[in-house]
């Protein structure tokens, strides 16, 4: 492979450049997208309707005072800001978006086969890196917060990794690229074709969908499941000793946490970046932009779960649907 | 206290405390077993300020005991020295006092309804109740000028009039609130994620809180009936028609049930004030210099959060020689202890919020040593004397 290209890919198109100017517009959405839904206008000023206002506020947290507690241990606390932040970006590097050698190949900058585990397992240990930030401040909220993301984890873990699998197993690959070919693929023929079986694949793909929605919000700590961070009770949580730059890389590593949990959820069950007409990049924008917007219209309609009803529902409800919809997906790809 | 169990502080500083109060929670694992409630981070000496001005000034020290109830605690105030002035205000002041009392009940229970909603962390209902609370703060700012302290009770009657051609524009604003807060009731009450966070919360039967002698919506969302405005008809409260809410619930959904009825009935009493209110005087002359009668008064309003009771001793000057104001926040704090206990940590801050506190009506300040179980209280020259040893120091 040609070195300038890797580069190019890596640092520019469609690699750290695009992703982070992408989660920033992506912040910009779901701000806005939250603020209708509240009947507020949101950010205004900064640029057009306020599209910049998350830059604005990343540069305003860079010069603010950054502040070490006495308290904390100080290289687990410095350094688990810089975790949140990169892994999120690493594993983007994995979700195919558009490749910079032909306008309609949408190769990721990294891929093989099992790198949906890898990603899986990449988001797990993101979970790890925010236990430690929150248990290293030596602050009582921040290690009730913390204490409360890894019980959200095993709320949302088991049901989030069934139905991630659940199309692996139709597509019979690991690869998140492997994946969306077969989507692309079985849509064709069934829209060239329409079968039963076909039909109630798709219901249960659905099913799957929501599923994995839900879980996807648990994992981003947004509104029904942000109890790791509920303002009211602990005060933030696990971010609540943190200032200056590390905020700064803790809020952009959740936003990047957010597209990449966008662009999971259009790669494995919205048939990746491809679609008619339009190259896959405008394609991945706008299936990425629809998720943000579903991931924050929800955000936006239910009042915070206490942490007990989490991880009762989640394992009263979603576990046994998330196992029934492997199931069904087993018994279906026998069919097709 | 097994090893277990450990104590969390919460307050004088926390998110879920709009006003420095401090707590102190016995918890075991996720339940709180006790907790012990410590006042007196906000104590203004408002009562002893009260016995060196005169009666027209004492009006704005009491106005601003509460941010909130300030007309609650004027209406009473002015009624309370009315009382032992002998002094019959107009029919139309009476009116008028209503009439702003009732807009004040609806601007705080809707600002508690979006505090509520924001605690359980529902900010959507939170942006919408506040939303619908700015028609009430307009209103209350076209009638007085100001959008948190009215100034409109004064003693001898009230210092504003209502325009009459207002009347028919301020019907339409009331019936909007009457149908959004309808809608709410019907979000409040089916919303699946806001009712696991509300049944059960917080609860107390009606014997517990017929003990406990707890005031207002906090009491009455228990089955007590306790509304003064039906009780204790004072201004002109018996010849208005409204219902005397009272749900037995006992948690926080009563807690919102209340209110949000209350902000329906409030409606329904600012529309026949509008349509009753008869023409005449709104004030009686009162001097700053009036001397009045030696004796003694206790006045009692239904303010948005309960029972509100000013008490004033005349001893014939024109300044009062005591003056109690005992606030329903005092009176709500034990069944807020009783609340607590048995709930989960998380549940706190809504419980906290669930009574309406209103911390700086309530501090009061009296010293107590602990290891001797003796209590005492300073004068006015003993306080001065260790301001000035302190300040040597």
């Amino acid at each position: 492979m040609n070195p300038l290209i890797t580069a190019i890919q890596v640092l520019i198109f469609p690699g750290l450049s695009f992703i982070l100017s992408y989660t920033l517009f992506a912040e910009w959405l779901s701000r806005k997208t939250v603020a209708r839904l509240q009947n507020r206008i949101g950010p205004m000023h900064t640029g057009w309707k306020g599209i910049l206002q998350p830059l604005a506020d990343f540069i305003k947290l860079l010069v603010k005072e950054d502040i070490t507690p006495a308290a904390a241990q100080a290289i687990i606390f410095n350094f688990a800001p810089i975790l949140i932040f990169a892994i999120p970006l690493a594993s983007t590097f994995l979700i195919p978006i558009q490749s910079i050698t032909n306008l309609w190949g949408y190769e990721p900058v990294a891929a093989f086969e099992g790198d949906l585990i890898i990603v899986l397992f990449l988001m797990s240990v993101n979970v790890l890196a925010v236990f430690l930030a929150g248990w290293s401040s030596g602050n009582l909220f921040g290690a009730v917060g913390a204490t409360r993301v890894a019980l959200m984890m095993l709320a949302y873990e088991i049901p989030l990794g069934l139905v991630a699998i659940s199309p692996a197993i139709v597509a019979r690959s690991l690869s998140i690229v492997k994946i969306v070919d077969w989507e692309v693929a079985s849509a064709q023929s069934f829209l060239a074709n329409p079968t039963l079986p076909g039909v109630m694949l798709g219901v249960v793909m659905f099913i799957g969908f929501v599923i994995y929605t839900i879980c996807l919000l648990a994992e981003l700590e947004m509104r029904p499941f942000d109890m790791s961070e509920a303002e009211t009770e602990i005060v933030h949580g696990w971010q609540v000793e943190y200032s200056g730059v590390k905020l700064a890389l803790l809020n952009s590593g959740q936003k990047v946490k957010m597209v990449l949990a966008a662009g999971l959820l259009t790669s494995i069950y919205l048939g990746g970046p491809t679609g008619p007409i339009l190259p896959p990049i405008v394609w991945f924008i706008l299936k990425t932009s629809f998720c943000v917007m579903i991931l924050s219209n929800l955000s936006a309609l239910f009042a915070r779960f206490r942490i007990d009803q989490l991880v009762k529902g989640a394992w009263k409800y979603l576990v046994p649907l998330a196992v029934l919809q492997v199931m069904a997906v087993v018994a279906l790809s026998g069919v097709i | 206290m097994s090893d277990r169990q450990f104590i969390i502080p919460i307050g004088p500083q926390h998110p879920a405390l709009k006003e420095p109060e401090s707590f102190y929670f016995t918890v075991d694992g996720e339940t709180v077993i006790d907790v012990e409630p410590r006042i007196g981070y906000n104590h203004r000496g408002i009562e002893k300020a009260m016995e060196v001005r005169t009666y027209i000034q004492n009006l704005y020290i009491t106005e601003r005991v509460c941010g909130i109830c300030s007309n609650a605690h004027q209406t009473a105030y002015t009624g309370s020295v009315e009382e032992v002035a002998g002094i019959e205000i107009p029919e139309r002041a009476k009116y008028i006092r209503v009439f702003v009392q009732e807009l004040e009940r609806l601007h705080s229970h809707l600002l508690w309804l979006g505090v509520a909603a924001h605690e359980i962390g529902f900010d959507t209902l939170f942006y919408y109740v506040w939303r619908d609370r700015e028609i009430v703060m307009d209103l209350l700012e076209e009638i007085s000028g100001n959008r948190c302290n009215y100034a409109i009770p004064t003693i001898g009657g009230v210092r504003r009039d209502l325009n009459k051609d207002n009347f028919p524009r301020w019907n339409k604003l009331v019936d909007t609130i009457f149908e959004r807060t309808e809608y709410y009731i019907k979000v409040a009450s089916t919303e699946q994620t806001i009712l696991d966070r509300a049944i059960g919360v917080g609860y107390i039967g009606k014997s517990d809180m017929i003990k406990l002698s707890g005031a207002g919506p906090n009491a009455r969302c228990s089955g007590v009936p306790c509304d003064i405005r039906k009780l204790n008809p004072y201004l002109v409260y018996d010849q208005l028609d409204f219902e005397h809410i009272v749900v037995d619930n006992g948690d926080v959904l009563g807690q919102v049930l209340v209110r949000a009825l209350e902000v329906l009935e409030s409606c329904k009493i600012l529309k026949q004030v509008m349509k009753d209110i008869p023409e005449g005087e709104i004030n009686t002359k009162f001097s700053p210099l009036n001397k009045i009668s030696a004796g003694e008064a206790a006045y009692l309003v239904e303010a948005a959060r309960g029972e509100l009771i000013h008490y004033t001793i005349s001893d014939g000057k024109n300044m009062p020689f005591r003056h109690k104001i005992r606030a329903p926040t005092m009176a709500n704090l034990l069944s807020l202890v009783e609340r607590l206990k048995g709930g989960y940590i998380a549940d706190i801050p809504i419980v906290l919020a669930g009574i309406d506190p209103c911390f700086s009506c309530t501090d009061r300040m009296v010293f107590y040593d602990e290891g001797k179980d003796k209590k005492w209280s300073w004068t006015e020259d003993q306080l001065r004397k260790y301001r000035r040893e302190w300040f040597e120091k």
